[in-house]
């Protein structure tokens, strides 16, 4: 078994690269906050977002400077508040305009279906009638062979990374996933290269007794580095939950430039590392968020039980 | 059951949109009031109800509001933690029957931009304002049977012609959705802050169905772009139940969904954030 244990760092300098294509995969819950910190620390620009839905990782990632294309469904912070940075973005240019290829979440996660099955596009009666068709070329409209009418065609997605956080791995990057799965399965295999961050790296037996819930296998993963609370102030299933009054911090400072720029400056450029960020957000903060989550999932005991052995 | 005497715009959209929702309803909830309409329905008429979000979750019940489409609580006691790609291929083959989704602007057969603002000088890559784009709403309003679109009547929303049709409704009226191969019904009915909107059975056109307590045709009227068909057989829709209100207040204790808190830019305190969310937990059932 392949150890593919490495630092953040470590794995953002080996995989990303200016003008690569990236994509930080889930959906709000589990988007891991520290690779974007990680990647405008390592100042890349000019990449492409290929995602489905993204929310406060792309603002910020946004908000450096670091993207000049996003391919996605869905770019705003949420019912928490506005998506300032990217609004910034597109409609002033500032401080870069931005390229925007409009998908709906179906279409965008069968794009990473058919390039996690190494197919070359996929059908879908999603997007017929509508605008995205007329403003993004890449998608084609034929008429169904078979006999249904028109069908649209999505070209398969291949980033040429995808981070994907998860709650569980073992050393090698056999992934297990609580609570929803977004399209983490087939956003981990179209993609060249995989970056795992989790929540705690277990030993493969932990792995073995509960393989049903083993959404990634290790063949289609580069690296895996431990990050716990990666995903602060996201939250995580089982882990913690949603830091609500942080993300509206962040909402209240990105409603002007200088805001934001003075937010990445605190809680991003002066920070080293992860660790340092966890210590700045407070430890106790980060145990009552964990509190909050576990007062309310039931899948830690179920994962307490294998371990005791009665699973 | 007695009506509640003190109630917000939202509230009242929350509990008209719960009344789209039937008891065998497998329903596609977005975030805000459409997931507050899905948690009423399925603790008051609909018990039954199948509730679904996009990240993948599937008939969970909690007692924590979910703030998005895929956090914990949509997998809370759940039936199903599944994948997007999953449930919208579930939708896609019909198993879900009715789909609530938000827009920013509609026009008169329901059609929906979530994508951008043009402006007067702006195009699609250069607009006046930037929003959030599609989404799992064109997924929804392409191939649910039923779309219940939930919308504020605000002046210069209900266009005669929107800037990007991100989610279609009935396109161009009559057929035509048909003929552009669309699987699902379409939007059967608009609930907003000030009256409720169905649309023709033939022409597809929306036209108002019921008012709220308080409304008047005229005002309503006055903020839509086109001239608004009136059904003759209006009615006055009842104010929400104080059950109702009860449900929403424990659900959202901190005015998240319904009390539109992060337009106004405010920042709670953490551990007022921590109390209050602790305390509901406590006094919650397991409701949605």
């Amino acid at each position: 078994m392949t150890d593919k244990r490495m630092t953040l760092k470590e794995a953002v300098s080996k995989y990303v690269f200016d003008g690569c294509s990236v994509n930080i995969a889930s959906i709000c819950a589990r988007e891991p906050l520290a690779v974007a910190h990680e990647i405008i620390r390592q100042g890349r620009k000019n990449m492409t977002y290929i995602t489905d839905t993204t929310t406060d990782p792309i603002e910020l990632l946004v908000a450096a400077g670091c993207f000049s294309r996003i391919e996605a469904a869905y770019i705003w912070i949420g019912v928490v508040g506005q998506g300032y940075n990217v609004r910034r973005a597109v409609e002033q240019g500032v401080p870069n305009h931005i390229e925007m290829i409009p998908y709906s979440n179906y279409s965008a996660g069968l794009r990473m279906m058919a390039g996690a099955m190494g197919l070359p596009f996929f059908p879908t009666k999603s997007l017929l009638g509508s605008d995205i068709l007329k403003y993004n070329p890449d998608i084609k409209v034929i008429d169904d062979p078979y006999g249904t009418g028109p069908v649209a065609l999505v070209p398969a997605a291949t980033p040429d990374v995808t981070f994907i956080h998860v709650q569980r791995a073992d050393m090698a990057g056999n992934c297990q996933i609580f609570g929803m799965l977004g399209n983490d399965d087939y956003a981990a295999k179209c993609s060249k290269n995989v970056v795992i961050t989790c929540e705690e790296i277990v030993p493969t037996s932990e792995i073995r007794k509960i393989p049903n819930m083993t959404v990634i296998p290790e063949y289609a993963v580069s690296a895996v580095v431990e990050v716990p609370f990666g995903c602060h102030p996201l939250s995580v299933t089982g882990y913690y939950w949603m830091d609500n009054p942080f993300r509206q911090e962040f909402i209240k400072a990105s409603k002007s430039r200088e805001g934001v720029l003075q937010w990445l400056d605190e809680w991003v450029y002066k920070i080293d590392n992860h660790e340092q960020y966890l210590e700045k957000v407070g430890r106790e903060r980060l145990a009552k968020l964990r509190e909050m989550e576990q007062d309310n999932c039931m899948i830690p005991e179920i994962i307490a039980r294998t371990r005791e052995g009665i699973l | 059951m007695k009506y509640a005497e003190k109630y917000s715009a939202s509230e009242m959209m929350a509990a008209v949109c719960a009344k789209q929702i039937r008891n065998d309803d497998v329903a596609f909830v977005g975030v805000g009031i459409p997931l507050m309409a899905g948690a009423v329905a399925a603790a008051t008429h609909a018990p039954d109800v199948i509730l679904a979000y996009e990240g993948g979750g599937v008939g969970s019940k909690t007692r924590r509001m979910p703030w998005t489409i895929s956090d914990s609580p949509t997998t809370d006691n759940a039936l199903v933690a599944g994948s997007m790609n999953g449930i919208f291929s579930d939708l896609q083959r019909g198993f879900v029957t009715v789909g609530i989704i938000g827009g920013a602007e509609c026009d008169k057969f329901g059609n929906l931009n979530t994508t951008a603002i043009f402006g007067r000088d702006g195009d699609y890559h250069h607009p006046k304002v930037r929003l959030p784009g599609s989404g799992g709403a064109n997924d929804i309003a392409s191939s649910a049977p039923r779309t219940v679109i939930v919308m504020r009547l605000q002046k210069g929303k209900f266009a005669e012609k929107i800037d990007f049709n991100t989610s279609p409704g009935h396109l161009s009226g009559y057929d035509s959705r048909k003929k552009a191969g669309l699987l699902g019904g379409g939007p059967v009915a608009v609930v907003t802050d000030r009256g409720l909107f169905k649309f023709d059975e033939v022409t597809k056109e929306m036209y108002l169905a019921a008012i709220y307590p308080g409304q008047t045709v005229e005002q309503i009227k006055e903020l839509i772009d086109w001239d608004l068909k009136v059904s003759p057989q209006l009615t006055e829709l009842e104010p929400p139940t104080e059950e109702q209100i009860k449900i929403m207040n424990e659900l959202d204790p901190l005015g998240t969904v319904l009390g539109s808190k992060s337009m106004k830019g405010a920042v709670e305190p953490f551990d007022d954030y921590y109390q209050a969310l602790k305390k509901s937990y406590s006094v919650t059932k397991l409701v949605l």
